[in-house]
């Protein structure tokens, strides 16, 4: 168990935790905003996926790695638009169209990096590079501190600076107040003169900056190159932290920070003996009782409400 | 309940109607679903050839490679198996309006207990192939119970208590092969056999026709997709899923016990992926494998989307899309095209399909057009119109 301590309690496991965190923090953070805008972006990991994939494409091709992460980014805003078209143009139900968008982008980044590589696995062949890392100049001297934050990813950076952005948005500004009207009452909202589309178009578009962010990390991070399928579900991870975070931005930052602790524990436990898979369902469990035991809180204050999910 | 009174004409005329009206929505349904799949193979020949491939070779080798060789034949057979449970495991919560996410780990708490009885456990002949298979409905059933009675009896997420299900289940399910499940002695990854006895017949083995590992499976498949059609048509239970799907409020208000139906529709969903997963152990691999699905789950939302949810057109969609499958993977050995395109054809049906308002935007649209040169004579063509 001593073991198990020393290794929680070490700088370089906490600077793994912001590491791996990351991803989780910024496509959660895209998950609430589309969430609260009213529709639910299950899309999240078909836009992690895609902006991988096209980051280390185009940085690879271009040679620019910025021009890489804003086409991956870029990428994952336009999914996240055709979505809201999908829902507000032609009725689709959000949660199936966002399962076809994420068949879409797997079976698309897949294709294409076959067609353009020859290449069944991924772009490692590409030289695609990464985004450059920041430390803040004086905090590398500072014991543990200094250990954890110098040398992070500036996406990194941005990931923790997310959670206060869009906390900022949602009570701040007359944006935030508008995509939160709609997505509680969208006739309400209209009825005061909101331009009700066009809040969830920009909430969407946001959605899918915040998860392609997300997922120019994962290809253009820490490793310089696409896998594929490498999200590996981190999308669906993410959006189970949007609603075990409450549907408010520090909720929603707390239970993603749970699940990139725990991943991190799961590797690092790995070394010790204890099975990392069994570890690694740990958060699940967690997020399942967490759950049940709101939702049965909420049933025993009579709001609860039995019913097929709306679509 | 009350006999019904002998039918009189304007009943018979009202029961007339309607069954016209049915037969006219079946045929719309259908005209609608094949224009559907024409739609989504012209967007997959038009990204072949937008990427410099031959998109008619690629076509040619995806739509007639199946049927070339009677061990693709049989290849296509087995993955439709699996795929038609998985499409009818979603189509039944899908018929209670619920979305479930959940056949994955339903699938893979299927095999787990298909696998350790025909591994561990010293049976008879015939209850040695019926055995795993009751052990993978029921595993499968309880997968589905947990998010089910959290949705009915809580009103908790079920996509996302499916999904945190379908997390714990495959990692789980990953350490007992990597683990306590693991061949012991060998050195690649995955169970120890099952018992001959408890292999679901090759069909191969009945029809003497090489159909590589096709299994009796099949058959299995088609008689549950049978009795589910019955179950949701003919029965009470069937009725009370469809009356909660199609307006939860009515249903209440007609005694029905909603948080019943959707558990039921979640139970009963789950055994049909948990005999998906014991199909993959008893009749395919024969033992349990690392990643024994693929993303084979999620493409069982598509089959029971494009099926719309009615269980004996979720046979025809799974053949159909399991074909699309076979065939995509000759067109990769016989062209330069990826088997992926057929994920994004996939994929677009699935747009396809949601896109509820489509055809009336189409409808609409072509209204619009004819209207339109009346409109631009305005006067003249209301004179005619009063005229007229």
């Amino acid at each position: 168990m001593s073991s198990v301590l020393d290794v929680v309690l070490s700088s370089a496991f906490l600077a793994a935790v912001l590491r791996v965190a990351t991803p989780y923090l910024l496509a959660a953070m895209g998950g609430l905003v589309a969430e609260r805008a009213g529709i639910s972006n299950i899309a999240l990991e078909g836009q992690m996926l895609s902006a991988a994939c096209t980051g280390a494409l185009v940085a690879g091709y271009s040679g620019s790695v910025a021009a890489g992460a804003f086409a991956g980014v870029a990428v994952a805003v336009l999914l996240g638009l055709l979505l809201a078209a999908l829902r507000l143009e032609l009725g689709a139900d959000a949660i199936i169209a966002g399962i076809g968008l994420n068949l879409l982008a797997s079976g698309g980044t897949a294709y294409a990096v076959f067609t353009l590589l020859d290449d069944k696995g991924g772009t490692s062949g590409l030289n695609s590079g990464t985004l450059p890392t920041i430390t803040l100049p004086g905090i590398e001297h500072i014991p543990v501190v200094g250990e954890v934050l110098s040398g992070q990813n500036m996406v990194t950076w941005l990931a923790f600076l997310a959670a206060p952005f869009v906390a900022w948005l949602f009570y701040r500004t007359r944006f935030g107040f508008h995509l939160r009207a709609v997505g509680e009452m969208p006739d309400a909202a209209s009825s005061v003169g909101i331009a009700v589309r066009r809040v969830q178009y920009a909430g969407l578009a946001l959605s899918g900056a915040l998860a392609g962010l997300a997922g120019v990390f994962l290809s253009m991070g820490y490793v310089s190159f696409f896998v594929r399928d490498m999200t590996a579900g981190r999308g669906f991870i993410a959006l189970a932290a949007v609603f075990l975070g409450g549907l408010r931005p520090w909720g929603v930052f707390l239970a993603a920070l749970g699940f990139g602790a725990a991943e991190a524990l799961a590797v690092q436990l790995g070394t010790l003996d204890v099975p990392p898979q069994l570890v690694s369902t740990i958060p699940y469990a967690m997020t399942l009782v967490a759950l049940a035991l709101y939702a049965w809180r909420r049933k025993r204050r009579g709001m609860g409400e039995v019913a097929p999910t709306s679509v | 309940m009350t006999t019904s009174p002998p039918a009189t004409l304007i009943e018979s005329e009202d029961r007339r109607e309607y069954k016209a009206t049915r037969r006219r929505g079946l045929a719309v349904d259908l005209s609608m679903t094949l224009a559907t799949i024409l739609a989504a193979l012209a967007i997959g020949f038009l990204v072949m050839l937008a990427t410099g491939k031959d998109p008619i070779a690629a076509y040619e080798a995806l739509l007639t490679g199946p049927l070339e060789r009677s061990f693709r034949v049989g290849r296509w057979l087995e993955d439709a198996t699996t795929l038609t449970l998985l499409g009818l495991s979603v189509a039944i919560p899908f018929r209670a309006r619920q979305i479930s996410l959940g056949a994955e780990s339903q699938l893979y708490a299927g095999a787990l207990a298909a696998a350790t009885v025909a591994i561990f456990l010293p049976l008879p002949p015939v209850a040695a192939v019926i055995v795993p298979l009751v052990a993978a409905a029921a595993a499968g059933a309880g997968m589905g119970f947990v998010p089910g009675s959290m949705k009915a009896r809580l009103g908790a997420n079920e996509i996302v208590a499916t999904l945190m299900l379908n997390a714990i289940v495959v990692r789980v399910y990953d350490y007992l092969v990597n683990g306590p499940l693991k061949e012991p002695g060998s050195s690649a990854v995955h169970s120890e056999r099952i018992q001959p006895d408890s292999a679901l017949t090759p069909l191969t083995e009945w029809l003497g026709i090489p159909f590589g590992r096709a299994n009796v499976g099949f058959l299995l498949m088609l008689l549950t997709a049978v009795a589910l059609w019955l179950l949701i048509t003919r029965t009470p239970l069937g009725y009370r899923i469809r009356m909660t799907g199609s307006n939860v409020h009515f249903a209440e208000y007609g005694g029905i016990r909603v948080p019943r139906a959707i558990e039921w529709s979640f139970v009963i969903g789950g055994a049909v992926a948990g005999l998906a997963g014991a199909h993959l152990v008893q009749g395919v691999y024969g033992r349990l494998e690392p990643g024994l699905a693929g993303s084979l789950a999620f493409e069982g939302i598509v089959v029971a989307l494009l099926a719309r949810n009615n269980p004996l057109v979720v046979v025809v969609a799974g053949l159909f899309y399991s074909y699309l499958r076979a065939g995509g993977d000759i067109m990769e050995q016989q062209t330069d095209v990826g088997t992926e395109i057929v994920v994004v054809i996939q994929a677009v049906i699935v747009l396809l399909v949601t896109a509820q308002a489509l055809p009336d935007l189409l409808k609409r649209r072509l209204a619009r057009r004819q209207a339109d040169p009346s409109r631009k004579q305005s006067g003249a063509a209301h004179g005619e119109a009063g005229a007229r």
